[in-house]
């Protein structure tokens, strides 16, 4: 449990924001200049004129009424920030180990975790930006950190990047155990990691509540109109090299067809994303239909995002909703509406393998 | 050659310099990485005044070291009761190239300290590093090549300081005659050809301080490029 209650001066407006963050992922989300980075900067410590207080776990790092202020090198804070921020005068493996604690056993461990090996002698100048953003996630693991304050670890990377990043910090969030605060503006990526979605406007605290409750605040829709996707993990069942195609399993038990990837071991742990607008909604069971995948879902509610409709759809075996995006037209002609069963279809190419 | 008196002479300008660098280097660090962070008022005064024995004749500044260590004064008296002679002494000497070097080191490691990110510093922070730790293992090793440059500059002028040190040590054979005084002395007294050999061994001894510092400089930056 992270509580919060601080204002931070700024150029500006001043940054005020009360919450309590229940969950091991907390995104927190707004248009530029809203406050994100700030709140950051405040938890971990570097903003030394933030007043009120801020309380992670059992550790208080800011009370300014008992006039506790902690400074940073004793709050063990783990500080990603966008730009990774490595020290240029130091090798990956000088920077892992920067602010290592204990024996080592940890260093190793994150090394591992983020497959840093083949970097460790190389200067962050050689470094591409997603080998940045591992490397500044290992320094900050090697710490042993309390909470993860991760300012958009994504966000500088290209696409490709991306994908081999995001299952690194889904490892992190499932095998560290450390509550992770995780600045994005990407929607697809707030509803795959986070359990907890904090929406700031204009340095003030907009919503706060979990993801899909959150995809028709207005803050959040903007950020939805440019595209959902749904992240989905689960692990390479077989190769079916004559018929294209690679079978996944997802998370409970879901067999999902996607296109042929033999690279990959079977058994390996992998990621996919599904575009909403690629996930075709019918309200009657489609017999004959080319695509491979096809699932019977209920419809649990309709978000307005932007001029699309979002449906959040409950499988009955998935652990959460996928989303599909329709058109207020499609909603009308199929009268869709919550608690309504719907079947749907996704083709093995609209599924990408991360 | 070099006349056995001359070789004195060389050997106590280079134990002046070195001693007067020594001992201003952590002093100016410390005035210029208060200059690069500071952001309050009075900044361009402080900066102005640090930098005032730059610009000012260094008769100037001699004489008015003369006037705050001589015996007549409340420090030179204070200093004096306590057994410890200034003026007119190799610490004198040392007092005066420490003075007239110390705005250099300042310039030059406040503009590096400047060119390193604050942000860089704050992740060290946050990484488990104190202020000083912080220091010495982000601030210091991303600034060194504008330390050392800084550095060898005060070094190299301690080694040719003459106003201010003629002023406050005086030109007295042995005791504190440097380079740059031994040249002047031969010079008034006709011996030019002394002169103009010692004035080689100061050419020398600059070239010599320069070059080293470009290859240690070169050496270790390949380093931290590897």
């Amino acid at each position: 449990m992270i509580d919060i209650r601080v204002e931070v001066p700024l150029a500006g407006p001043d940054l005020r924001v009360e919450a309590r963050l229940p969950a091991a992922v907390t995104a927190v989300m707004g248009p530029s200049g809203a406050g994100k980075t700030s709140l950051l900067e405040a938890i971990a410590g570097l903003r030394r004129r933030a007043r009120g207080r801020i309380v992670c776990g059992d550790a208080v790092f800011l009370d300014t009424e008992r006039g506790v202020d902690v400074a940073p090198e004793r709050r063990r804070v783990g500080y990603v920030p966008q730009d990774a921020g490595l020290f240029p005068h130091l090798t990956a493996l000088g920077n892992v180990r920067f602010g290592a604690r204990g024996d080592g056993g940890r260093v190793e461990t994150a090394i591992d975790t983020l497959d840093l090996r083949p970097l460790l002698p190389r200067h962050p100048a050689s470094l591409s930006g997603g080998e940045k953003q591992r490397v500044a996630l290992a320094r900050a693991l090697a710490t042993s950190p309390r909470i993860l304050l991760l300012d958009e670890p994504l966000a500088a990377l290209d696409v490709e990047l991306k994908e081999r990043v995001l299952p690194y910090l889904m490892r992190i969030r499932d095998e560290w155990k450390v509550p992770i605060l995780y600045v994005t503006h990407n929607v697809g990526e707030a509803l795959a990691l986070a359990g907890h979605v904090l929406l700031l406007r204009d340095r003030r605290v907009e919503a706060q509540g979990p993801p899909l409750d959150l995809l028709s605040s207005p803050g959040l829709s903007v950020e939805a109109e440019a595209g959902i996707e749904n992240l989905l993990a689960g692990r390479v069942l077989a190769h079916d090299a004559a018929g294209g195609v690679s079978r996944v399993e997802l998370q409970g038990g879901i067999p999902l067809s996607v296109p042929l990837a033999a690279t990959r071991a079977i058994g390996t742990p992998v990621m996919v994303a599904i575009r909403a607008e690629d996930v075709l909604v019918s309200s009657a069971p489609m017999p004959g239909l080319s695509a491979r995948n096809v699932y019977e879902a209920r419809v649990e509610a309709l978000e307005h995002t932007g001029i699309d409709v979002t449906l959040r759809c409950a499988l009955p075996a998935a652990p959460s909703p996928w989303l599909a995006r329709v058109t207020p037209a499609a909603v009308q002609a199929l009268g869709l509406k919550a608690g309504q069963p719907v079947w749907l279809a996704v083709k093995s190419h609209s599924v990408r393998l991360l | 050659m070099l006349s056995r008196d001359e070789a004195g002479v060389v050997l106590f300008t280079l134990e002046v310099a070195a001693l007067a660098t020594v001992l201003i280097f952590p002093l100016a660090l410390a005035a210029a990485l208060g200059l690069a962070r500071y952001r309050g008022p009075g900044k361009g005064a402080l900066e102005t005044l640090l930098s005032l024995p730059l610009i000012l004749p260094p008769t100037a500044v001699g004489l008015l070291l003369l006037e705050a260590f001589s015996r007549r004064s409340a420090l030179g008296g204070w200093l004096a009761a306590r057994g410890l002679e200034v003026v007119f002494t190799w610490k004198a000497v040392v007092l005066a190239t420490g003075v007239m070097s110390f705005p250099l080191l300042v310039r030059s490691a406040r503009t590096a300290f400047e060119d390193v990110d604050p942000r860089l510093v704050g992740l060290a922070r946050t990484l488990g590093c104190g202020a000083v730790a912080a220091f010495f293992r982000v601030t210091l090793p991303l600034a060194w090549r504008g330390v050392l440059a800084g550095t060898v500059l005060a070094f190299a002028r301690a080694l040719g300081e003459f106003g201010a040190t003629v002023m406050v040590a005086g030109n007295i054979p042995g005791r504190t005659r440097t380079l740059a005084l031994a040249i002047f002395h031969d010079s008034q007294v006709g011996r030019d050809d002394r002169a103009v050999v010692l004035a080689a061994v100061t050419v020398a001894l600059a070239f010599a301080a320069l070059w080293t510092t470009e290859l240690l400089s070169r050496r270790l930056g390949r380093r931290s490029e590897e």
